[in-house]
């Protein structure tokens, strides 16, 4: 009898074209356009929109500002030729994340340490602060990167004022020598090699996970949006028994052999399946378009967290509808209810974000579960072993509301 | 045609909600093949009744028992009962045939056995063109049978209809009311809640008339109207004006009793139009406003007054 209610649910939602695009195509849209936004603002992709102003103009000060504007991480805006005042003004309305100004009037760039005003001056709005980290570790790296004879004769002005003195020879050598260096960086940036004054070599990158952290973000995301959407869904199709209460398709049922179990078990079992389709379509869009590691030996550990995260919606949605009077009253607390759970879960602000207590209390939900199983899975590159005790607490949540919407429908049998 | 035993015996059937009493003791039987008419104003606990002979609603004293079984704990039983709720119960979005499919099921039909119910209900309901339409894009008297043949596809032997014919059209419910007769003679016994006098007065074997929560008037038409009016036809008088105390004592005296407005006077004449006569001359003697004076036999909506009384209760 259950698989009648699920057949006859199944087709109302396949009839209702605008229904099986809410439950279908919406999530995947919501879910890309997260993922636009974080996978792109991740620290591996950051492009911070830079104000220049020289106002020194030589060609040290030029050199250094070309570098600057060649760096990926880098966009100038504006256009050349700003003053100091117009890269304030820039910064301040947020067209330029942060500013540059190469100051008229302060030391020359070659005089690394010496007294007065520094060359430099960086226009920073503290709402942020970590473009000004940026730029400051983009300035010190191209100093060095692109104009390696001006920090060099920079050390040797250093040593010659504090250590020793250079005979006039030994001058002219040195800045022979600081000459030709710049002749052959200005050759290799002309030409887009390196200059192999960068540093580089002094770090290697190691990273923990599989994935870059933008795909991790991906990941994360897509599992957020997921359970979110279950969520909204399976409410969606569990208030679909007051609605047959209304309608008197209950009354009929129920003065039948079966009784509002048989009802609820065919709600809650179409529910999970609705459920499990839809965040696989999320997951598959994740996949085609971000590569997230879908396919091999994560398809089972996923599909095993997919189907018990959309019964453990089914079964919360379900326990709403029977406990519920009438079809507003279960909306109205349906969606306050998942608003809540989603914001605690981490389902709308990425749980390492939220301070230590507010993630103990995110344990509470199901939307914690789910993404702690997805991340394990995704993220982290766990063992399916990391993955028994979310596996656990959403079993147990599918199983307790289902238990309880049957419960709960005994009221329903004898109204 | 009905035979002497009783496929539905409810008896001292007692229910409350709260403070207030639903059902204070209704005893009801009903037989194969009879159609049998449950009136009641609102409020006066049809629903609560029916409710209780399909399960759903526990008695607090007395019973319901249903070809011999509980209904309250035999889902067998309940296999035997058939409801047509006064909505369109029915998935909306689904076929005819989807809709009996699934509805057959949770009625208690096996696999097997829908297609031939199915087959029987589009024969029986004249629906068979239009098996493979939506249900929200049929036309209401459709609908209608749609859902009067969904109530009746696994063969119960008692139907309970409320009111099966609300708000369709007079060709509709002539259709509707030739379905019903086909299932009396078939042998299923039908209970009818409506408000509808005229269709109980078509439709019904007996009526029974549910007032304050008992059963207030139970028969045929002619036991009703002869428990009620005897040989006597209903006398009305309506008059202009509200009268004043010595004006309606003439009225009183001639037996007859103030409705609601205080201008329509109802009693029985039981000399007819000799009665009629010699009212009227007394009214003109006093010189009451009199606008319209009848008689007429009295039906079931007269006899539904006279139990039930004819002020307005909000």
């Amino acid at each position: 009898m259950s698989l009648a209610v699920f057949r006859a649910m199944f087709l109302g939602l396949w009839r209702d074209r605008a229904a099986l695009a809410m439950t279908f195509v919406l999530p995947a849209v919501v879910f890309l356009i997260f993922a636009a936004i974080f996978s792109g603002a991740t620290g591996e992709q950051i492009r911070l929109n830079l104000a220049v102003a020289d106002e020194v103009g030589d060609e040290t000060s030029r050199r250094l500002v070309d570098a600057l504007a060649a760096q990926a991480s880098l966009k100038t805006v504006g256009g050349e030729g700003l003053s100091g005042d117009t890269v304030r003004d820039l910064v301040r309305h947020g067209t330029a994340d942060v500013g540059l100004i190469v100051r008229e009037g302060g030391r020359n760039l070659r005089d690394v340490a010496g007294f007065g005003p520094a060359p430099l001056v960086l226009v920073t709005d503290p709402v942020r602060a970590v473009a000004e980290q940026v730029l400051a570790g983009q300035i010190q790296r191209v100093y060095f990167e692109a104009l390696p004879d001006v920090a060099l004769g920079g050390v040797v002005d250093l040593l010659e004022d504090q250590f020793l003195e250079l005979e006039p020879l030994q001058r002219e050598d040195v800045e022979a020598g600081l000459a030709e260096l710049r002749d052959e960086v200005a050759e290799a940036v002309d030409a887009g090699r390196p200059t192999g004054w960068g540093f580089d070599d002094l770090h290697e990158t190691q990273p923990v996970t599989g994935q870059t952290s933008g795909l991790n973000h991906v990941a994360y995301y897509a599992g957020a949006v997921a359970v979110l959407f279950a969520l909204f869904s399976a409410v969606n199709g569990a208030i679909t028994l007051l609605e047959e209460r209304d309608g008197g398709l209950l009354d009929r049922i129920l003065a039948g052999p079966g009784k509002a179990a048989v009802l609820i078990d065919g709600k809650f079992l179409f529910l999970g399946i609705q459920g499990f389709f839809q965040i696989g379509v999320i997951f598959v869009v994740a996949w085609a378009v971000y590569g997230v590691d879908l396919w091999g030996a994560r398809t089972v550990p996923w599909a095993v967290t997919t189907l018990l995260t959309s019964l453990a919606a089914a079964g919360l949605a379900m326990a709403v509808a029977g406990a519920c009077r009438t079809r507003r009253q279960a909306l109205t607390f349906a969606n306050a209810a998942i608003l809540i759970l989603s914001a605690l879960g981490g389902s709308m602000v990425p749980r390492f974000l939220m301070p230590a207590w507010l993630q103990d209390v995110g344990w509470a939900t199901p939307n914690t579960w789910a993404l702690e199983a997805y991340t394990s899975l995704f993220w982290r590159g766990e063992p399916v072993q990391a993955l028994l005790l979310p596996w656990a607490a959403l079993a147990a949540t599918a199983c307790l509301g289902w238990l309880l919407a049957r419960r709960l429908g005994r009221t329903i049998d004898r109204v | 045609m009905a035979t002497d035993a009783p496929i539905l015996i409810v008896e001292r059937a007692e229910k409350s909600y709260g403070e207030r009493d639903v059902l204070r003791g209704v005893d009801l039987r009903l037989f194969a093949g009879e159609i049998y008419a449950l009136l009641g104003r609102n409020g006066a606990g049809k629903t609560t009744l029916l409710r209780s002979i399909c399960g759903r609603s526990p008695l607090d004293r007395g019973s319901v028992r249903l070809a011999g079984g509980d209904p309250f704990v035999e889902p067998r039983v309940r296999r035997r009962l058939g409801l047509v709720p006064q909505q369109i119960a029915l998935y909306p979005s689904l076929t005819v045939r989807e809709n009996f499919q699934v509805l057959g099921r949770l009625a208690g039909l096996g696999r097997g056995q829908i297609p031939s119910a199915i087959d029987r209900a589009l024969d029986w309901s004249g629906l068979g063109d239009r098996v493979d339409d939506r249900i929200d894009r049929l036309s209401g008297g459709m609908q209608r049978r749609a859902n009067l043949a969904a109530g009746v596809l696994h063969s119960p032997d008692v139907l309970l209809l409320d009111e099966p014919t609300v708000g369709v059209d007079p060709q509709a419910r002539e259709r509707l009311h030739a379905m019903l007769a086909s299932l009396r003679s078939e042998g299923t016994a039908t209970l009818i809640t409506t408000h509808d006098m005229q269709e109980a007065e078509e439709l019904a074997d007996r009526t029974g008339i549910l007032a304050e929560g008992r059963l207030c008037a139970e028969g045929s038409l002619e036991e009703l109207v002869r428990a009620h009016f005897g040989r006597a036809k209903e006398l009305t008088v309506h008059v202009s004006r509200r009268l004043d105390e010595a004006e309606a004592g003439l009225l009183r005296a001639a037996g007859l009793e103030s409705g609601a407005d205080g201008e329509t006077w109802t009693g029985n004449a039981e000399h007819g139009i000799e009665d009629l006569a010699a009212l009227a001359g007394t009214l003109a003697e006093a010189g009451l406003p009199t606008e319209e004076m009848r008689i007429r036999e009295p039906g079931l909506r007269e006899v539904f007054f006279r139990a039930t009384g004819r002020e307005y209760a909000p």
